[in-house]
């Protein structure tokens, strides 16, 4: 190739293929094993109380990130929330529309720190603001595996008015 | 040089296991809480945190630095993860040292993690592609394989035997044995090793690391600090830390160059000039058998093609002259990569204070050196220690 051409085109150049062969497995941990089994089981989220920040974490942590205490008191918190943030997707990854638009939110709990990202849901045309009232939808208990979709979505609390 | 000195002054560590149900960070905090408890001290008494961890794909986790930074007490503080592949675990209470030594902080926690197990169908997957992709990788070349290569050439080189180098499996897992922490550890023969399977052509099974998840962490501190919070703070006299060529086919696989050359910067700072009689106690880089061999050379405790016979004499047996590997080393306690590495260090730390107990050399051991080593086989990461 002579130095003003110009390719474009890098499979017209010499090349090699390659790839990173791994695959991962990765474990819930002490406090997600407690967690998920139990949204799972019970239905219901559970947090981890900090003793001495007075704080409780959900989903349940093994540990305080401020001062470093080993939290061993799983207590579990109500599951309806508040929306402290969304965002609305219209494109996929691939860039393909997504009608309707996947609503995803960052949900708080009353007297909890931390909070979950999850996906809002409830009757078509349904929207969502910040502030919003909202309630955890499970899947049925036999179709539950112990996972974050173990939450269908989040959807308007029942008697929740703007 | 201006620099600040800077001692050892905690340490904790997990267990060393196939496959630890805890998550990476779970371990990190598990190693951190043990060595801030040793030291009495709180996350509030610590000024930064330096986090060693090797490839990212092990524990399947990108940006993986980020993600353990709660677990090793790294919120809102000023917070860096290291990563030189194995000679990670030494390196990285060299970078926590600098930090201390330069003026910039007085306390320092150092925290290595690994979890292996996460990586499927084997880690093995993630060290694939460290070879140069147009002149290696076509031939489908794995880590064994090159360990292979390097373990030949040191036998032809120096007439070693394979039962010489298998003494070093039995030794290292056997001093494992007294290890809480040990995930191999386990009373073996020359025999037994060199019976086990052959992976690639000098390497037996018996003579490699197995893969393992696990933590350990350190607390380091400058001078004044350091006397404040312990009677028995553990000096780090120097450190070292080099980088030899990527062309592996360069080098004359006998003999670890980029370890003598980290050896010889950690050896200055320390004033160590005749390191086989001034070290009493030393933690070589042991990922295989040969290796701690090798590494001892490269150390300069013993002059090249003599470290076989030290094993032989018993010279680095627990209670001979020079114990080597006295923890267990990665043969037999494990070896999630960087958490290996520091816990060469940790064993120090405790050999130096007589606090290691049922490993505990004899006697009133006062210097001691470490080291890693990884990459392509290529970096040297040498911790020179004093009580």
């Amino acid at each position: 190739m002579g130095l003003i051409q110009k390719s474009s085109s890098n499979q017209e150049l010499r090349h090699y293929r390659g790839n990173i062969p791994v695959g991962n497995l990765y474990t819930a941990g002490i406090a997600g094993d407690r967690f998920f089994v139990d949204l799972r089981d019970k239905g219901r989220l559970l947090g981890t109380r900090c003793p001495s920040c007075e704080r409780t974490f959900v989903p349940a942590r093994h540990f305080c990130e401020e001062c470093f205490t080993r939290l061993e008191e799983y207590v579990p918190v109500p599951s309806s929330g508040t929306v402290h943030s969304l965002t609305a997707a219209h494109v996929d990854l691939d860039g393909k529309p997504l009608d309707p638009p996947h609503v995803l939110a960052f949900i708080t709990f009353e007297g909890c720190a931390g909070g979950l990202v999850h996906r809002l849901g409830g009757a078509p045309g349904q929207s969502f603001r910040i502030g919003d009232r909202v309630e955890m939808v499970l899947k049925d208990r036999k179709k539950r595996t112990g996972g974050i979709n173990d939450i269908e979505h989040f959807r308007p609390a029942k008697g929740s008015r703007r | 040089m201006g620099m600040r000195r800077v001692a050892v002054i905690g340490a904790g560590m997990t267990r060393f296991v196939r496959r630890a149900k805890e998550t990476p960070k779970e371990l990190s905090f598990e190693a951190t809480r043990m060595a801030l408890d040793s030291c009495e001290m709180t996350r509030d008494d610590i000024d930064c945190v330096v986090h060693g961890t090797a490839p990212d794909a092990f524990d399947g986790v990108h940006m993986k630095a980020e993600y353990l930074c709660d677990g090793s007490g790294g919120v809102g503080k000023p917070y860096t993860r290291n990563y030189v592949g194995g000679g990670t675990g030494v390196f990285a209470p060299i970078q926590g040292w600098y930090h201390i030594a330069s003026g910039m902080f007085d306390t320092c926690l150092v925290v290595c993690e690994e979890k292996m197990s996460s990586c499927q169908p084997h880690p093995q997957g993630a060290f694939l592609t460290i070879f140069d992709h147009t002149t290696e990788r076509a031939l489908g070349p794995n880590l064994l394989w090159i360990f292979a290569l390097e373990m030949n050439r040191y036998m032809q080189t120096h007439g070693i035997t394979l039962e010489e180098i298998a003494a070093v499996s039995v030794q290292n897992k056997g001093n494992a044995l007294d290890h809480p922490c040990a995930q191999l550890g386990k009373k073996t023969t020359v025999k037994e090793v060199l019976e086990s399977e052959v992976l690639a052509w000098p390497v037996h099974r018996e003579m490699v690391s197995p893969t393992s998840d696990g933590a350990v962490a350190l607390v380091l501190a400058s001078e004044e600090v350091a006397r404040r919070a312990t009677p028995k703070p553990v000096w780090i006299d120097g450190v070292g830390w080099t980088l030899d060529t990527a062309y592996w086919c360069t080098r004359d696989l006998y003999y670890p160059r980029y370890v003598e050359t980290a050896a010889r910067m950690a050896y200055d700072m320390a004033g160590i000039t005749e390191p086989d009689r001034q070290i009493d106690i030393a933690e070589p880089y042991d990922p295989f058998a040969y290796k701690m061999l090798h590494h001892m050379e490269g150390l300069m405790l013993c002059g090249k093609g003599q470290a076989p016979k030290l094993v032989a004499d018993g010279v680095t047996a627990r209670h001979g002259r020079l114990p080597c590997c006295p923890s267990g080393g990665l043969l037999g306690v494990g070896n999630p990569i960087a958490a290996a590495g520091l816990m060469k260090i940790a064993e120090l730390f405790w050999q130096l204070r007589g606090e290691a107990g049922k490993r505990q050399v004899p006697g009133t051991p006062r210097k001691g050196v470490a080291q890693a080593w990884g990459d392509l086989m290529q970096v040297g990461t040498v911790v020179v220690m004093g009580a």
